[in-house]
């Protein structure tokens, strides 16, 4: 059983302070922590861990594609 | 510092600081890229080495000349290079392009390479995503060197077999679109 989150809990994977980086795209939940784009829990700046990136992921150069190596670890509540 | 040039991006609507980041983690990517390159390049031995090495070199120059380019329009926009390089290389915005395990292995050579291309142009079709229109500056700089990554993604990717890359490799001249910001 996939664990469940909510906006709060997958705040707390914002990949800070050792804390592993999650992300989420359309309900389900990514560990990107060992990404190396992903370091710090910050990818591009502009974008943090810990959050829904669904509407961002829809403009970024590069296709959902690239989220098939990471493991899906849960889905969104909701 | 550019005190009206940040100002105008600015005002544009752009965040300076988290461009003049951006610009900087693509420096790294650059300066670091030039680096690792520079060993691939001595490793491309023997007659399949051959095959590539001119090419790996041009794309080696022309990815030192963007951070050259970049330099200063990190400062114009009132930002610095960190002082520590083994900080600036961790800050790269593209993972090390290291020699894969068997150096003789050609197919893994290129694939190192084109995958550093790759994490470039997506980089800098970043930055001109967030300049476009706004900072015209910056978004004609990145699209300068976007365009000479995307040459150079084609280029290995023509060597691995993927597909045509359309144009040939060039003959004597390099930066082609980036010179214009070489002083």
């Amino acid at each position: 059983m996939m664990k469940k989150f909510t906006k709060e809990e997958l705040a707390r994977y914002n990949g800070k302070n050792g804390a592993p980086a999650y992300i989420a795209y359309e309900g389900k939940v990514y560990d990107v922590s060992n990404s190396f784009l992903w370091r710090n829990g910050s990818h591009q700046v502009l974008h943090k861990a810990g959050t829904d990136l669904t509407d961002a992921i829809k403009q970024a150069p590069h296709s959902i594609d690239v989220l098939k190596k990471f493991q899906v670890v849960g889905t969104m509540q909701g | 510092m550019g005190k009206v040039a940040r100002e105008l991006v600015q005002r544009s609507g752009v965040d300076v600081d988290q461009l003049v980041e951006l610009l900087v983690k693509n420096a790294a990517a650059e300066l670091t890229t030039y680096y690792y390159y520079t060993i691939l390049r001595c490793n491309l031995i023997g007659l399949e080495g051959e095959g590539i090495k001119e090419i790996a070199e041009v794309a080696r120059i022309e990815d030192r000349n963007h951070f050259e380019a970049l330099v200063p329009r990190i400062y114009e926009l009132g930002g610095k290079l960190p002082e520590d390089m083994k900080v600036f290389h961790d800050t790269s915005a593209c993972p090390p392009a290291k020699l894969p395990k068997n150096p003789k292995d050609i197919k893994a050579m290129l694939t190192v390479l084109v995958e550093a291309e790759r994490c470039a142009e997506r980089g800098y079709t970043h930055i001109c995503n967030l300049t476009a229109g706004k900072d015209h500056r910056t978004y004609d700089l990145s699209l300068a060197i976007l365009n000479e990554e995307i040459e150079h993604e084609s280029w290995f990717s023509e060597f691995l077999g993927e597909a045509p890359s359309g144009h040939f490799m060039r003959r004597g001249e390099t930066s082609p679109f980036v010179s214009k910001f070489l002083k």
